[in-house]
């Protein structure tokens, strides 16, 4: 035997800190299915994938690739709002479904467009630029809103539009919940399989260098915003359907957790780089610590006081443990 | 005011075109906040008039002084906003110690004790900041999240989301009390500011944490404890939300939920108030002129009658542009 067959003890602190968030995840759920009633039901997991994990993933998934490329997008709550808003209006003003999807859609294409060109060609910061288009959107909001007025449109002549999207099952499987799988496959594709997806690692690691080999750093980054807010605008669409109604500023709500999803979801990675499987993962922790702290009595006010304070723990040993890279 | 550019900073003998775009760049945004002026005064009656200009000052006092905890966690961590220091709890970090004095005061406790609670609570969410970011290496956006969420959670569980009435002769000093004709709340921002521009740009503090900012290996390497200065930072970002806080019961006779909104015009005047600076870094008078800038605005667009839907969307334009026309200053 040579020495080189000796195998070297591979267990250490920095190993461990890969697998933080994975560890946690893992705790919750054991203990969530200890102490909370009904948690481990086949209804319970359907209603926390449904009404928790649809709609954050997929506006995580936009989100990774912003934070891929480097930037980041803080206007996805006016994609969301401004994609419901076109879509709940033109369902009310009697357009077909399709059209009225297609109308959210360009709103929200609009929003990742405005961004870019403001990041490409103002060369203001993505974070500046997106909170830019953010207070922008608010204003847009408010100025055809009167104000923040909701719109409903609850009565059963609006609802065919709505149910093809929210209500339809395929071999038992709601709607969303296939939009959400078509979504994960297309970034994942395009961010793990794609000269797409390697242009934007490159940018994200060293924006200079990428430049310099000859990727063209402002097509891609248009790329980036825009496929982040038709994402969002995607959101839009399945929110205001499942309610049947648009809800000023009900997009603002995501930014954060989908930042926060993100970023924790970086912490499995020993490069502490965005992926889409590190941002599912992120998205289904934030969603399982909401759903079993209800379960076990906590109210809203003591969940996010968990939740801060389970992120932060997480973050801490991902972090903290990493060896020091200087 | 290139006078006083000049008497400010020593000037660099390379001084060239450049210099003289950055300049033109920087007067800019002096003149536009004086044309801006100048034109509400000549078309919104009673703009001018001094009973409107205190009350701009005074409501502009509370976001000022926020806006200074951020401009000063900006100076210690650098304003590259995703890989630098940022601190995003500090409105909801101001809306718990809020809830603190006002609970605190609710149940009897008096000035004495529900004061100090409310400055140490923030002190507290600060050094949890500082935990995250310097001892446990957490990207600061996304710590300072966490404790958002940490601090933001424990606010709505103090006070349960309801407005949490209160009122005590302090209270009233503060938001109705005036010294040679100027009130409270503007002396707290006249106060805090001189007090802020001495420490952050005539001290050795000041000097120390612009360095750990500019460049955190060359300071380290010149002997200062980093770490130690960030946290510093964070710290009393956290001491000025719990100060701030207190401005906020008193000018509102209670705490109410929704101070957290404040994040977002924090953040628009910390980062405005870079243009107003040489090299377009966070300062303390930038800040406060971005600040009162701010307030000018939605003041001016009250009296003229315009919707105040529109305000948002005219201060993200107006950031939008600043920013801009800055970073093509700064490439040329």
């Amino acid at each position: 035997m040579t020495t080189l067959a000796k195998p070297r003890l591979r267990f250490s602190l920095d190993t461990v800190s890969n697998y933080a968030v994975i560890i946690a995840f893992a705790v919750v759920v054991v203990i969530f299915s200890l102490t909370a009633d009904g948690f481990l039901t086949g209804s319970n997991l359907m209603n926390l994938i449904s009404n928790k994990v649809v709609l954050l993933a997929i506006i995580a998934l936009g989100m990774t690739i912003v934070i891929g490329a480097g930037g980041i997008d803080l206007s996805v709550g006016v994609s969301i709002d401004l994609s419901s808003m076109i879509f709940i209006m033109m369902i009310a003003a009697g357009y077909a479904g399709f059209f009225a999807i297609m109308g959210g859609l360009a709103a929200a294409f609009c929003v990742g467009l405005a961004n870019a060109i403001l990041i490409n060609k103002l060369k203001i910061n993505p974070f500046l630029a997106t909170l830019g288009v953010l207070f922008i959107g608010q204003s847009i909001q408010r100025l055809s809103t009167q104000g923040g007025v909701p719109i409903y449109l609850t009565r059963a002549e609006y609802a065919a539009p709505f149910d093809a999207i929210a209500r339809t099952n395929l071999a038992g499987v709601p709607a969303p919940i296939i939009v959400m799988i078509l979504c994960i496959i297309a970034v994942y594709l395009a961010l793990h399989r794609s000269v797409f997806g390697r242009y934007v690692a490159a940018l994200g690691a060293q924006a200079e260098v990428a430049r310099y080999s000859g990727i063209r750093v402002a097509f891609n980054l248009s790329v980036v915003f825009i496929a982040c807010a038709v994402l969002s605008g995607i959101t839009g669409i399945l929110l205001s359907s499942t309610v049947r109604s648009y809800v000023p500023f009900a997009g603002d709500a995501f930014l954060l957790d989908a930042i926060g999803a993100t970023f924790i979801g970086t912490a499995i990675s020993a490069e502490r780089r965005p992926s889409v499987i590190g941002t599912l993962l992120g998205v289904l922790l934030l969603a399982v610590m909401r759903n079993g702290l209800l379960l076990i009595g906590w109210n809203f006010f003591w969940q996010q006081v968990g939740i801060g304070v389970l992120v932060f723990l997480v973050l801490g040993l991902s972090f903290g443990l990493k060896k020091r890279s200087e | 005011m290139s006078a006083l550019s000049n008497v400010k900073g020593p000037k660099s003998t390379r001084a060239g075109s450049k210099t003289l775009a950055k300049l033109a760049i920087r007067l800019g945004a002096f003149v536009a906040f004086a044309g801006i002026l100048v034109y509400f005064a000549m078309t919104a009656r009673g703009f001018t008039s001094p009973y409107n200009l205190m009350t701009v000052v005074e409501q502009s006092a509370i976001l000022g002084l926020l806006a200074f905890g951020m401009t000063i966690v900006f100076a210690g961590t650098g304003t590259d906003v995703q890989r630098g220091g940022i601190d995003l709890s500090l409105a909801a970090n101001a809306g718990l110690c809020a809830a603190v004095y006002a609970v605190m005061m609710r149940e009897g406790y008096g000035n004495g004790l529900a004061i100090p609670a409310a400055l140490i609570t923030g002190m507290v969410v600060g050094l949890l900041n500082g935990i995250a970011v310097v001892s446990l290496r957490i990207i600061p956006l996304l710590g300072t999240l966490a404790v958002m969420n940490i601090a933001a959670g424990l606010e709505l569980t103090l006070t349960e989301n309801t407005v949490v009435s209160v009122s005590t002769p302090l209270m009233q000093v503060i938001a109705f009390g005036k010294f040679m004709g100027i009130s409270t709340l503007a002396w707290c921002l006249i106060v805090v500011s001189m007090l802020l521009v001495w420490v952050m740009h005539f001290h050795r503090i000041g000097m120390r944490v612009y360095a750990v900012g500019g460049h955190h290996e060359a300071a380290r390497a010149a002997g200062i404890d980093t770490g130690r200065y960030i946290y510093g930072a964070y710290i009393f970002a956290g001491f000025l939300a719990g100060v701030t806080s207190i401005l906020i019961v008193s000018r509102l006779s209670s705490s109410t939920p929704g101070t957290g909104l404040m994040l977002l015009p924090i953040l628009a005047a910390a980062l405005l108030g870079t243009v107003f600076s040489r090299r377009f870094i966070p300062t303390i008078g930038g800040t406060l002129l971005a600040a009162l800038f701010i307030g000018f605005l939605a003041n001016g667009f009250q009296l003229l009658g315009i919707s105040s839907y529109w305000v948002a969307g005219v201060q993200g334009a107006l950031i939008l542009l600043v920013v801009a026309v800055t970073s093509f200053a700064k490439n040329n």
